[in-house]
């Protein structure tokens, strides 16, 4: 009988998987590490038949990469030499017990099968695995499931049908490491010894000024909008707006140009217009219109809508998902793709929500025949379908925060299996005076979709009366008026996500926890939109004084159920974010020494995060560009050591009160 | 033999409704070769004569300038036949607030354009592998402020789009106006009336362009305090 070690990314997947696979798996505790259980039963896969499995599971990243001991010390070295300084990787400090369990069982058994999440981070911590197991055990076999949800036909299939590590996908990964680290650590050192002092001071702490390749761009985001909203200064603008009532119904017709900002123009407009007395049609048009259904779910897409509508901050939707993923109620959360495979039986997830009070109703008329398959977005990454339900879950086995996140997931689902909605649109066109002024006019005629996906806002508008083209008519009233320019509003969560998936900062999956990153370390505020005085909600907020290396982090926390529990619970509504006068000084400092290549702009790390994609496809090597990118911020780094004082001097111009000059 | 080229040079330029001031016109002819062929000369003098001040160097008789009344508020709607020539001292895009074009000039300045969302760095450089800044032209409608050979000024709205008249054109940029509607004493520019006859005055242009932020940053400022009082 072939003896198989199964090792999972964390404890709650072994536990499902175990439990799919071996009915009640036999759990046994694990010296030194109470969270991890190794299960114990009898499976049948086809490849190796009836084996003896133990099924156990590491939490997240097991090896832990640090430069060596010579650099670690703030004062050891110039930070410039981090750029190069031997980095050491070791099983981390807090996984030993992880690791070691893995050898033990390795010694044990002939097969490896790794079922880390299935992605690129979950591919490099099967690359730890496997050489850990390998370590001990040189023959052993190394297989890979491949899985997107945790519902049990699936991960049955998923058992039948292993597959190999992609290894391009863990350089990637370790490329990233590498580059987190070394950059991270350089600009964090080089900027916290030379402006430190020059902070107040807070107790005995002094505080860590840390630098991220992502945190940056990503507080460069929220300080732009904020000058932007802060210099604003309203100015007025004129227009004019056309009357006519028929049959009863007092018809507004809006100016085609909107409004102009100069009065004279508006006024010798609005005199030509008065003139000409009449009016004429111009265009009558009635015609079907639709509001296409949404696209299936990506994470950005689950992060946006969380912020708009669950009240509640994307990193907490992603912990939400997560566990419903873990729980086996949703489909992994963490994807880019926004199409459905044609051969996926989506019938079979809609049937298992027709039990449902709420929505059941409207899956049970998808099943007699409304079903439609979904609109297909661009994007595919070939590792996992769009964010779905694969299980129904009753309300009362689910928190707050998981009821509303599942409801979206599913009343999404349900609405992309669905019609478009319906109507028809009417727009008149006269011209008078020379001048285009128009009226839309909308009635819905089937709901569709809408009817599952209270989320989406299309509503009949006022009927408009008959017009003919051609026909001529003398407006009730034409009326000029003044308004002015408002300031944009300062940047939202949902506005902030969309512009780091435009600017390809961070990954669908860790955009969240840059955000977190950037308040934790009091870049930014966050405070509910519209929020006014509650900007010292998170003064208490987290200091980042106490670690001792002082490395930024572009990587990914919060894995192996280790998540970071941030932003405060009671967020209400969307968050609007507000930067710190550090976080201020830091972005102009950093552009004052050159807009070309400010860390502030999105522009170095997009091309490393393309560069990542070049490795996964077998475009580019680990080496290649990791040297690449070390030398583009080496350039960056040398500048900004140069040119400290501009640094200096942003510091100085919003952080008053420093403790010396 | 000058006064022959004189006369055929003023004919020419004449019917293009150019009526050059004697001074420019014999300055002009001093400063030419002996064998130029002629057809070169007349290309060469108008290309000259669209670089320079028209209130200097045309004399132009008066059916080809604003008659005193069309530069009255108090007339309601006037046509005037023309032609016209006409040199563009001043355009401001009225469909977008001023602010917004601050930003606009702002982003250009730092080398950065949007596409949607998404940041682009603009790079003069092609070979930079940057992506070059696309032609993108202010949208309008516009208020220009123009002037006659006279040194007469007046304002002139573009409506409805006339190719070649954008905040990008050159200050000094000649134009040839027919059938033009003025109301309130404002010219009233249709894409059939207005032939943009291009030139440019080069310091003119310069000063505008320089100013150009500060200006508007200014009008800003003023139009400002008129909302929030």
């Amino acid at each position: 009988m072939a003896r198989i070690l199964c090792v999972a990314e964390k404890p709650s997947i072994a536990k499902a998987v175990a439990n799919h696979l071996g009915g009640q798996a036999r759990a046994e505790n694990v010296r030194g590490i109470p969270w991890v259980k190794n299960y114990k039963f009898d499976y049948d896969f086809q490849r190796w038949g009836q084996s003896s499995v133990t099924f156990t599971c590491v939490a997240g990243h097991i090896q832990a990469q640090d430069f060596h001991e010579r650099y670690r010390k703030w004062h050891s070295c110039p930070p410039a030499d981090l750029f190069e300084a031997p980095i050491v990787t070791q099983i981390a400090e807090d996984k030993k017990a992880v690791a070691s369990n893995i050898e033990a069982q390795a010694r044990y058994n002939d097969i490896l099968f790794i079922w880390t999440d299935c992605d690129r981070e979950g591919e490099h911590i099967g690359g730890e695995i496997r050489d850990i197991a390998l370590k001990v055990k040189p023959n052993m076999q190394v297989w890979r499931a491949r899985f997107s949800n945790i519902e049990r036909a699936h991960i049955i299939q998923a058992a039948r049908t292993p597959i190999q590590l992609d290894e391009a996908q863990a350089n990637a990964v370790a490329a990233r490491i590498e580059l987190d680290l070394r950059l991270g650590a350089a600009f964090t050192r080089m900027q916290t010894l030379s402006l430190q002092q020059m902070l107040p001071q807070q107790g005995e702490q002094k505080k860590v000024i840390s630098y991220g390749s992502c945190q940056f761009p990503t507080l460069g985001f929220v300080v732009d909008r904020y000058l932007r909203v802060r210099n604003f200064v309203p100015e007025p603008f004129w227009y004019i707006r056309v009357g006519h009532e028929r049959d009863g119904i007092n018809v507004k017709f809006s100016w085609r140009r909107g409004h102009l900002f100069d009065r004279m123009t508006v006024i010798i407009i609005y005199e030509r217009c008065l003139l000409a007395k009449y009016a004429k049609v111009t265009k009558m048009q009635k015609k079907p219109t639709k509001k296409w259904k949404p696209l299936p779910l990506t994470t950005v897409e689950l992060q946006k809508m969380g912020s708009r509508f669950l009240r509640m901050t994307s990193q907490e939707v992603m912990k939400v998902a997560e566990d419903l993923y873990t729980k086996g109620w949703i489909s992994y959360p963490r994807t880019e793709t926004d199409q459905f495979d044609r051969d996926m039986d989506l019938r079979r997830n809609i049937q298992k929500q027709e039990q449902d009070n709420r929505w059941g109703g409207f899956a049970t008329g998808l099943m007699n025949g409304g079903f439609n398959q979904p609109r297909n977005g661009r994007n595919n990454d070939k590792a996992h379908p769009p964010i779905h339900p694969v299980n129904y879950v009753n309300p009362n086995q689910l928190n707050d925060n998981e009821k509303r996140v599942y409801e979206f997931v599913v009343r999404r689902f349900l609405a992309c299996c669905s019609e478009d909605a319906v109507g028809e649109a009417t727009d008149v066109e006269i011209d008078y005076g020379g001048e285009i002024f128009h009226v839309h006019g909308l009635t819905v005629i089937e709901r569709n979709y809408l009817d599952v996906y209270p989320y989406d806002k299309w509503e009949s508008s006022q009927n408009l009366p008959r017009y003919v083209v051609g026909e001529t008519f003398e407006p009730d009233e034409a009326t000029m008026h003044d308004g002015k320019t408002t300031a944009p509003g300062y940047l939202t969560e949902p506005e902030l996500i969309a512009l780091m998936d435009a600017n390809g900062i961070g990954t669908d999956a860790t955009m969240a926890e840059h955000i977190a990153k950037i308040k934790e370390r009091e870049y930014v505020i966050a405070r509910p939109k519209g929020g006014g005085a509650g900007a010292s909600n998170h003064g208490a907020a987290e200091r980042g004084g106490g670690r001792g290396r002082g490395r930024g982090r572009g990587g990914r926390g919060g894995r192996g159920g280790a998540a970071a529990q941030n932003g405060a619970g009671g967020t209400s509504g969307v968050q609007e974010f507000i930067p710190t006068t550090l976080g201020v000084a830091l972005i102009e400092g950093y552009d004052n020494v050159g807009f070309e290549t400010s860390l502030s702009k999105p522009f170095l790390r997009k091309e490393m995060e393309a560069q990542m994609k070049a490795i996964c496809e077998g475009r580019s090597t680990r080496n290649d560009v990791v040297q690449q990118n070390l030398e583009q911020y080496r350039a960056v780094f040398l500048r900004t050591q140069q040119q400290i004082n501009v640094l200096k001097d942003a510091i100085r111009k919003y952080v008053g009160g420093a403790n010396q000059g | 033999m000058a006064n022959n080229l004189s006369a055929e040079l003023t004919q020419h330029l004449n019917s293009r409704h150019f009526y050059p001031a004697a001074a420019w016109l014999q300055s002009f002819v001093s400063g030419t070769r002996p064998n130029t062929a002629l057809p070169a000369l007349k290309q060469t003098a108008l290309f000259r004569l669209l670089a320079t001040d028209i209130t200097a160097s045309l004399q132009a008789p008066t059916h080809t300038m604003f008659p005193q009344d069309a530069l009255s508020p108090g007339t309601q709607t006037r046509t005037i036949a023309g032609p016209i020539i006409c040199q563009v001292l001043d355009i401001e895009e009225i469909g977008l607030s001023r602010w917004a074009q601050v930003e606009q000039i702002e982003a250009k300045e730092r080398g950065e354009t949007t596409k949607g969302r998404e940041i682009v760095r603009v790079v003069e450089d092609e070979n930079e592998g940057g992506t070059v800044a696309p032609a993108v032209h202010s949208k309008g409608p516009f208020k220009l402020l123009l002037q006659d050979a006279k040194g007469a000024q007046i304002y002139a709205v573009d409506l409805r789009g006339i190719e070649g008249i954008n905040t990008s054109m050159a200050m000094g940029t000649k134009l040839l106006l027919r059938n033009t509607d003025i109301r309130r004493a404002v010219a009233m520019l249709e894409p059939g009336n207005v032939q943009v006859l291009g030139g440019k005055i080069d310091a003119l242009d310069k000063v505008w362009r320089d100013g150009r932020k500060e200006r508007l940053m200014n009008a800003v400022k003023i139009a400002g305090e008129g909302v929030n009082t």
